[in-house]
Formats: C-alpha cells, structure tokens, sequence
C-alpha cells in the first residue's frame, strides 16, 4: 500500500482498477528493413485495416464537431496516396514504421501551410492517423477503450481524448501534469468524475489492474489499499450516496434564499454531454458554454457551430449564455497561428485575437450565434471573454451588427440577441458603470479575476497559495461590480464554493453559475440562510483581509 | 468503354472543400472504377486522396476542374458534377 498526492481537480471518491497509459516511444525515422520489403508491405496493410477497425468502434461513441474529426481520421487511414507513398518508402528499404511516420509527416506540413486555418489544423489529423498505423504495427492500441469500469492514469489527456471517452466506465482520472484550472480538470468536474492532476511518478509507482482509491477532495490516490482502508471508502461512498440522495429534493426547486430570494443556478458546460447533465441536475439555464472546447481539433466552421449551437439551445429550452472563443498563449488551437507568448495571462487573447483577427475567428462563430438564435425556442445570449475597455464591446458591437445586415441580406431574419461580458480584469470590474449602456448582463470569471487582482499567476505552485479569492480585495472588486446596476452573474469556481456563495450573494449577485455536479448542493447551500444574513457576513468579510478560502 | 470527361465546376459548400465536404467526396469517388482528378490552379488531386483533395485549400465559390477517365466516366461526372455544385454538407 502506498499514497501518492496530486491536486485534487474534481471532487469525489472512488475506488477500481487502473488502467495506465504510458506515452509510445518515438519512431525511429531512418529505420532500414530491406531483408523484405514483401514482408513489411504486409504488415503496413493489416495495421492500416486494424487502425480503420477500431477508429470505427470509436466512431461510434462520439457526435459533434469530434465526429466529424473522427470520420476524416478515417477516411485518412484509407487514403490510397498515403499507403502508396509508403510503399514506395518501404520499397527503397524503409521499415513499415518509418514509411508511414515519414509519409504522414509531409502530409501534414503540406496542410499545415494552407492559409485556411481550419484546413492547416487537420495537419495534427494526418499525424495523428500516421501515430494510429504505428501503434497497429507495433500491436498496441493508440486510443482508448473502456470496456469496464476504470481508473485512468495518463501523462497527460487532452480534451479530445478525454470526450471520446465513455464517462459511465470512467470512474477516475489521474495525471501526472495538469493544473486544478486546467482544461482536464474543468472537463472532470462538468462529468462529475473525480480527479487528480499533477501526481508525480504517477506512471511510475501504478500498473494496470492495481487497485486504487482516488480522493478528488483531497487529492490522495492510494495504491493497493488494505481491507480496513477499502472498508472505510466503501463506507464512505454510501455515505456520498446517501447525501446526494438527500441532495436530489433540491434539483426541481428554483435556487432560492432562506427567506426566499430568487438566486438562479445555471451550469457551466463545454460539449452536448455536459449541456445533458445540466438539464439532468436542474440547471436553470447555461450561465457560460466554453465554446474553445468545440476548437481543441481547430476552429470549427459555421456550419459546425450552427449545429451544436441549435442542438444545445433546444436541449436546454432556457437562457444559453455562450462565451465567444477564449483562446490564446495558454490555450492554443491547431491551424491558429498564434505566437507564444512569455507572458500568455497577460497577452494575445480572448476579446483581443477575436477583435484582432475577425474574418477567422469572430465572425464565423457570430453568425452561427445569429442563425441559431432565430428559431423562437432558442434563448441564446452571447458573452464576450478578456473584456478591458468599453471601445472593446462598441468594436464587438460593431461587428454583430455587420453580421445581422450580412445574414439579413442572405435572406435570414436574425433577431436581437442579448449581449453581456466577462468580467475578470480588475479595469473591467473598476468601470462596469461606463458599460451600462453597452450590456445586458455581466458574469465575473473568479478564476481570472482573482490571478490578476493578486498578481499571482494561477498555474505555478510556487506562489498559488498567494491568491486570496475570498480576500477583501477580491471581495471589493466584486461589491464594485453589483454597485453597477447591470445584472450580475459569477461562474468562476467561486459560485460553487460553501463558504463564498453567502458573501457573493450578500454582495449582489444574482446568478450562480457552476459545474452541473454541483448544482444541487448550490441551491442546498443558497437555502440555508436569508439574504439579511448574507448581507451581514459579507459586510463583515470586506472589511476583514484575513478570510482565506 | 473508356472515355475521359472533364467539367469545370464552381464550389457551392458553404465550407469549401473541408474535413467533412471532403470526405463526403473521396466516399463517393471511391465507388467508381475510373480515375478522378480534381485541379485548382496549377495543383492537382486524385478524388480518391482525402490528402490530396484537403491540400487543394479549395474555397467556396472557386473554380474546380473535374477530369474522369475510365470505363464508368460519364456515371461518375452526373453524380460528382451536381455533390461538388451543392452543400457537401
């Protein structure tokens, strides 16, 4: 028995059997193999038909934007010029292995030089059929399958795989980088599956089959516990169990106050599987759609986005706040150009690029807004990411009306959409009373707020602990915003914490908006005193800088 | 009977020739017997390469020369002519 500690990055409690992922080594490129190449021609053609094969089954599972990915992939594996291009590689006495990594390697700088970006992003597609031949060749499998409940410990999962994975056989996650703000760790909470980032040696001390506990709360993962420890967590989880039971009475009752204050819950998701989960939890609508989650593959077209957009607002039938792309140095996109950055927080993103570079990313992403706003059972608003100024929003503005008359003159009948920002600078917070005039609504994104307010940036360990989000100055911030008039909303990780939902709500906000999971809990928690009390602590807590969270 | 047919086609899907237009081209080139080429400016495709078609960089409203040859060539250019004109999807 053994403990290793990570950062707990979505709550919960779980115990099974692991299943490791260990990254492939990589291949050697000037390998020779000119004994027989008859021999390696037949291997080339039995990996490509086992990599089409399970691309298939994987097919299966997924729908969207990922689909679409998936079926390219596919026809990619079946492209008769990338097989004759190995072939002829192996005919000049290249190993099967080298052929196909070299072949798809040109491919993929061929596409990656298109000036169309979404067309560039499908450079990572072609590597990534070369990586799925490869692992055919070498009898290994390059994705995942989840044929039983499971544990996942990984290096790393990128959003891509961790979607096509089946959430109802995924009972943990484990890795050994990530951060407790990272996209893995958003992606967990949404799905309600328990995990831990950053474990050291994770790959290490774990095999596939170990039996493992894995405590999201407090970030532990036990390796092969002993009978008294696995009675404690099976006890435990009946308890879970039974909470959430209790917890159950709270998801068809609107969020409210002890003395009953309409506090709306909303959820914040990321794909149709997390929208699903929200309406199943009781979400009053969709307070932020991370819509740089559609884009982990490339910028999706219009099209794309027309159809998830419509596809979700039908499914939630209730306000759909959607955050315009929220990419930049620290979440890039393939086939998007964007320089790095020594200083990503601070740089070339959000509002910024989508202002910066409208034609590829904001435009496209507003017309499908627009048209998927049309159909009257759709109540789609539209969020704007990294707002600092008010000439920010009126060039935004600008250019939603452009789209409006664009599509209007496409013979579309676009209505007026309601349109809010983030807010999560302080020069936003500070000034909300000059963009009165500008939005309907703001939504304060705790995360970022709190990492430029204390000036300690949120992915290094060294000086995390620094951020106070429930310091007076965060507090002050925050109170600020309310002063405003302009409804309030949070959905940083704050909204859903016990000890801040009193001093947020005291201070004003009228809206909360969190992971599905937690939803019932919120609304638990929102019932348990009244507004005056609320008021109270947070007048209390403004003036006290020691409260830590 | 082998004949060679060509056409000149303006792209009519929304996205141009993207992942998923340009799958749905490749599924259906693949169903013929004859050899299928798309061109835009000075590059060429064979319809049959998802690659080779995805690194035209082929955009809606551009031009694009279909050219068939093969004994099913004439079935082929009645099917491919009206996919490449309308929304691939």
């Amino acid at each position: 028995m053994k403990v290793l500690r990570g950062i707990p990055a979505a709550p919960g409690l779980a115990i099974g059997a692991a299943l490791t992922l260990r990254p492939l080594p990589p291949v050697d490129l000037s390998e020779q193999r000119t004994a027989d190449a008859s021999a390696e021609t037949t291997r080339l053609t039995q990996a490509i038909a086992q990599a089409m094969t399970l691309l298939e089954r994987l097919q299966l599972t997924t729908h969207g934007p990922l689909a679409e990915i998936l079926a390219a992939q596919r026809e990619m594996l079946d492209d008769p010029e990338l097989k004759q291009g190995a072939l002829d590689l192996i005919a000049s006495g290249s190993s099967a292995e080298a052929a196909i990594s070299r072949i798809a390697a040109s491919y993929a700088e061929q596409l990656a030089s298109l000036p169309d970006p979404y067309l560039a992003a499908r450079a990572e597609d072609v590597r990534e059929a070369g990586r799925r031949i490869v692992a055919s060749l070498r009898g290994t499998s390059s994705h995942i399958i989840l044929d039983q409940p499971t544990i996942l410990v990984a290096q790393d999962l990128s959003p891509a795989e961790l979607v096509g994975l089946d959430p109802t056989r995924l009972q943990a996650i484990i890795t050994e980088s990530g951060s407790a703000t990272g996209h893995l760790a958003i992606v967990a909470q949404g799905l309600d599956i328990p995990a831990v980032v950053g474990v050291a040696g994770a790959l290490d001390e774990i095999e596939t089959r170990n039996i493992l506990v894995v405590d999201g709360e407090n970030g532990t993962v036990t390796i092969n516990p002993n009978l008294e420890q696995r009675t404690e967590i099976e006890q435990r989880l009946a308890e879970a169990e039974r909470d959430r039971r209790n917890l159950e009475i709270y998801r068809d009752r609107p969020g409210m106050t002890a003395d009953g204050t309409w506090i709306e819950v909303f959820a914040n998701i990321g794909s149709l599987a997390e929208a699903q989960k929200a309406v199943a939890m009781g979400a009053e609508g969709v307070g932020l759609f991370r819509t740089e989650f559609l884009a982990t593959q490339g910028l999706p077209s219009e099209e794309a986005q027309y159809t998830i957009y419509s596809e979700i607002a039908a499914l939630i039938q209730s306000p759909l706040i959607v955050r315009t792309f929220d990419i930049g140095g620290d979440k890039p996109v393939p086939g998007l150009d964007i320089p790095t950055e020594t200083n990503p927080f601070l740089g070339w993103r959000g509002i910024r690029l989508g202002l910066d570079r409208p034609e590829e990313v904001f435009l496209p992403q507003i017309r499908a807004l627009l048209r998927a706003s049309i159909d009257p059972l759709h109540d789609i608003r539209i969020m704007l990411p990294m707002i600092t100024t008010p000439q920010e929003v009126e060039a935004a503005r600008a250019l939603i009306e452009r789209a409006q008359r664009e599509l209007e003159s496409e013979g579309y009948k676009p209505q007026r959409v309601p349109l809010g920002i983030m807010v999560e600078t302080p020069a936003a917070a500070l000034t909300l009373d000059q963009f009165t005039h500008l939005i309907d609504f703001a939504s304060i994104g705790t995360n970022d707020l709190v990492q430029y307010t204390y000036a300690v940036d949120r992915t290094n360990a060294r000086v995390r602990e620094r951020a106070l989000p429930l310091g007076a100055a965060t507090l002050r911030l925050i109170e600020q915003i309310c002063w405003s008039g302009i409804p309030v909303a949070v959905c940083g990780q704050l909204a859903s914490h016990p000890a801040a939902i009193p001093l947020l709500v005291g201070l004003g906000v009228r809206e909360l908006s969190v992971a599905p999971a937690r939803i019932p809990t919120v609304k638990h928690i929102l019932s348990t005193m009244t507004l005056t009390e609320m008021q109270e602590r947070a007048q209390e807590a403004l003036g006290n800088s020691k409260i830590k969270q | 009977m082998e004949q060679t047919v060509e056409r000149t086609v303006i792209l009519g899907s929304k996205s141009g020739l993207h992942a998923r237009p340009a799958a749905v081209f490749v599924q259906h080139a693949k169903s013929y017997q004859s050899q299928i080429t798309l061109a835009k400016d000075e590059k060429t495709a064979n319809g049959k390469s998802i690659l080779s078609v995805l690194a035209l960089g082929a955009e809606k409203g551009d031009q694009v020369a279909l050219t068939i040859s093969g004994s099913d060539a004439e079935t082929a250019l009645n099917k491919l002519v009206p996919l490449l004109e309308g929304d691939l999807g």
